[in-house]
């Protein structure tokens, strides 16, 4: 019964396939969770259909935004992704190019993380387009999705303005079943308002991109679109909801859940700007209004009926955080219960809590991978000054947090400005407060050469530690400009991260194994010796690249080291290993007393032997 | 038909895997059939978990108690991811341990939970793949033939989608799995 047409797929290769069925011509971006598979996706249809498509991993999301616009303002189809704080670092070019006129088409994709799961902070990319007046979409499944990147490119290149879809995690990880169209076939036509779906509750037409009665959207930006007509509904339902993206979709199943389909009547919004004006004949002839959105009030503000709209400013919607299908059903049953619709039909049964209470399994906090490089390097920088300031940065090496080395983190390349600042702020009098700062190589190359640069021309004097793993491990191993190698995986010429850092005229550089924590730990101090001189040629950063492979593409390329050595056997308890090195794959036994290793995580490094109070440095690590 | 089923394990364990599996089981036999997951910022050894729903739905997001069956590809997670469970569903655990805490297990009597468990690491480990543990819990949860999981179904999957050397050993361990369930 399997479709030959139909593929299993994640919201973002929807993404990507809806883009190359429109014609997509030029793609960049820069990784970033959770839009990062778009690329990827975008090459393996290109492939797949023999296209000639040019798709480019940027250095940064500017440079990303700013291809994508050269191509579409001289007539091609273009498209751009990033992550939803990866539109500030392209905020100038977005800020410009909102008002050029493109001769082409340009979608920017821009994939929200509420929650926030991998981010330093939540943002509504619904929010700053709607405040710039471009138009944005809201896709609430990975299946429709692929239906509005198709729609935005075709409603981008008809009506010369870059269009936003604005994606969730939640869309972008979702796996379904999605249909594959001939190139420049599919039929779109934007589903929204109230649906069947929203009367009869099943998985109806409604909500689907209409593919028997599309059609080229021609309609200008103020236009309504294409939906079902709200006559179909009661029009004068004690209590409505408005939703947009995948809290429409869990909306749904909860109001079906509670058997309330008949009653409470859904109107969905997939355009976020401009927004239908039908939506405020929804909202005039219900009793009350229920707004679901992710993550900003967006649409409740364009609303605007004061106190008849339950959300976010009346408290009944949480102002952070994810719409979890919990908080979503518990606002519901609320709102019904208050209204005296109907009684509360499900209870939290929180027994199940009480009973965990008693039993202990593992915190799994974020943590770097057992056996990853960076934790030699952050543990190797405490060791050799514990007393020091860590300002740190964005990626794998964030995680450095847990190993008390990393201080600071604002946003990418951050931690190389602030080193700077820290040095002026404790060091204008000589005392001399080691810094000691840590960036990753793609981060390193997406925003840390002109801080180095700025810190190097204004004579700061601090540690920086880049940490070279040679791939952008945290977003999926896309390559780095070091490694010489295209998105698609074509050789190039490689830009060594060394060659920048002698360009600047720093001179004091090493590059270290990070799995010799010995050598690294003697390189930091010597580093630092070297920047309190009182020598003119000190009045520079100190730089230390620490180079090795990303574990995951390492795999079992490096020798075992603990093989050498029983950890198990000589275990007095300490938990120093837990606590200075806080490997995933070191769990302690209650009943043991002692530190076991978990076999199926351990890469057998061998570098936790280092920590280990009953094994002296150097044992066991043959470098 | 409708069936919510909650993956939980740890990164690197090919909890994603199962859950594609089961997907594309339940898409063959003709369901509607959608997945949300969920890991964490590590790529090794952070919580993985997997929600797979098949049938009548629009969102592929799970709520607390409702979920039909949890498989838990390790032990801490199934704790862990307990409260999706609802009153009558299943769950397989692979430990070592062929038993819970008493709190937990009169809880779960009473809430007419089953529990079934299984040291699927070591029947990976005997046919000398660790890391297959995930096919020895498919295999396992076949036994139970909930919906379309059918041991020749889920089989037919496991060849479609692993890749050319580990068919053979995923559906030998697969099958231990199963046979695991007979005894
Ligand atoms: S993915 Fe690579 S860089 Fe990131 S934590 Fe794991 S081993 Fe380290
Ligand atoms: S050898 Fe030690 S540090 Fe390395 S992965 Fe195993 S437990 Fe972790």
């Amino acid at each position: 019964m399997k479709d030959v047409n139909m593929e299993v797929m994640i919201g973002n290769y929807s993404i990507a396939r809806g883009l190359v069925e429109a014609g997509l011509e030029l793609a960049a971006a820069y990784p970033g969770t959770p839009s990062s598979e778009i690329i990827p996706g975008i090459i393996e249809f290109n492939k797949r259909e023999h296209g000639h498509i040019h798709a480019e991993w940027s250095t940064n999301e500017r440079c990303a935004l700013e291809v994508a616009f050269g191509a579409a303002s001289i007539g091609r189809k273009a498209a751009c992704m990033m992550k939803q704080v990866g539109l500030n670092v392209a905020f100038p070019s977005f800020l410009g190019a909102r008002r050029k006129k493109i001769k082409g088409g340009l979608v920017i994709i821009c994939c929200d993380d509420p929650g926030p799961q991998s981010s330093q902070t939540e943002q509504d990319t619904r929010l700053i387009a709607t405040l710039l007046n471009i138009p944005v979409l809201d896709p609430s499944s990975a299946k429709e999705a692929g239906d509005v990147a198709y729609y935005a490119m075709e409603y981008s290149y008809e009506h010369k303005v870059p269009v936003i879809v604005r994606s969730t995690h939640r869309v972008s990880h979702a796996r379904e079943n999605i249909t594959l169209y001939q190139i420049g076939t599919r039929k779109v036509a934007l589903n929204e308002g109230i649906g069947e779906a929203g009367v009869k509750g099943s998985r109806g037409q409604g909500v689907k991109g209409k593919r028997e009665n599309g059609g080229h959207p021609n309609h200008s930006i103020t236009q309504s679109l294409n939906h079902s007509s709200a006559s179909s509904y009661p029009l004068s339902a004690k209590f409505g909801i408005v939703a947009s993206g995948m809290s429409f979709s869990i909306a749904m199943d909860v109001i079906f859940e509670l058997n309330l389909t008949q009653r409470i009547p859904i109107y969905k919004v997939i355009k976020v700007n401009p927004v239908d004006p039908d939506i405020y004949d929804f909202v005039d002839n219900a009793g009350r209004v229920l707004v679901l959105e992710e993550t900003d009030s967006v649409l409740e503000a364009m609303i605007h009926r004061g106190n008849k709209v339950f959300g976010r400013r009346n408290g009944y919607v949480p102002g952070a955080g994810e719409l979890t299908y919990d908080i979503i059903r518990g606002i519901i049953e609320q709102i019904v219960e208050e209204m005296g619709m109907e009684e509360r039909t499900f209870f939290p049964d929180y027994s199940i809590e009480e009973a965990l209470k008693e039993i202990r399994f593992p915190p799994r906090p974020p943590r770097l991978c057992a056996g990853c490089p960076h934790r030699a390097s952050f543990f190797a920088m405490r060791y050799a000054s514990p007393e020091a300031i860590f300002p740190g940065d964005i990626g794998c090496y964030t995680l450095g947090i847990s190993m008390g080395a990393v201080d600071t983190c604002i946003d990418m390349g951050g931690g190389v400005n602030l080193a700077s600042g820290f040095y002026n702020a404790c060091n204008q009098d000589e005392t001399f407060t080691p810094i000691i700062a840590s960036i990753g190589d793609s981060t390193f190359f997406h925003a840390g050469l002109e801080p180095l640069y700025d810190a190097t021309k204004t004579g700061k004097r601090f540690i920086l530690v880049i940490m070279d793993n040679s791939t952008t491990a945290m977003t999926g191993m896309q390559p780095t400009p070091q490694t010489g190698m295209t998105a698609d995986g074509v050789k190039t010429h490689s830009i060594k991260i060394e060659d920048m850092v002698r360009g600047f005229g720093i001179d004091f550089l090493k590059i270290i194994d990070p799995y010799s924590i010995p050598l690294m730990v003697e390189t930091i101090r010597e580093a630092h010796a070297y920047l309190v001189l009182d020598n003119h040629s000190a009045h520079k950063p100190a730089v230390i690249i620490a180079r090795r492979e990303c574990l995951l593409s390492a795999k079992g390329k490096h020798e075992a080291l603990l093989d050498t050595i029983n950890i198990e056997q000589d275990c007095i308890g300490c938990k120093s290993c837990i606590k200075l090195f806080d490997c995933p794959a070191l769990i302690f036994n209650d009943e043991k007393r002692k530190v076991t290793v978990d076999e199926g995580l351990c890469t057998r490094c061998g570098m936790c032997l280092l920590v280990c109070a009953m094994k002296r440095p150097r044992k066991g690590q043959n470098k | 038909m409708k069936m919510e089923i909650v993956c939980a394990g740890v990164g690197g364990r090919g909890v994603l895997l199962a859950s594609t599996i089961l997907i594309e089981t339940a898409i063959k036999a003709g369901f509607e059939a959608m997945a949300s997951d969920e890991y964490g910022m590590s790529q090794r050894g952070g919580s993985v978990v997997s929600l797979v729903k098949i049938g009548d739905c629009k969102s592929p997001l799970i709520g607390r108690e409702n979920a039909d069956i949890l498989l838990s590809f390790e032990e801490s997670e199934f704790y862990r991811n307990l409260a999706f469970l609802k009153r009558g569903g299943m769950a397989i655990v692979n430990t070592r341990k062929g038993f819970l805490r008493d709190g937990i297990g009169n809880l779960l009597k009473e809430r007419n939970i089953k529990c079934h468990f299984v040291n699927a690491d070591d029947i990976a480990s005997r046919k000398g793949s660790m890391q297959a543990a995930n096919m020895a819990i498919l295999g396992y949860f076949s036994y139970f033939k909930q919906g379309p999981y059918m041991l020749g179904a889920i089989e037919e999957t496991i060849k479609e989608k692993t890749k050319g050397k580990f068919v053979e050993k995923n559906l030998e361990i697969f099958d231990a799995g199963y046979r695991y369930g007979e005894k």
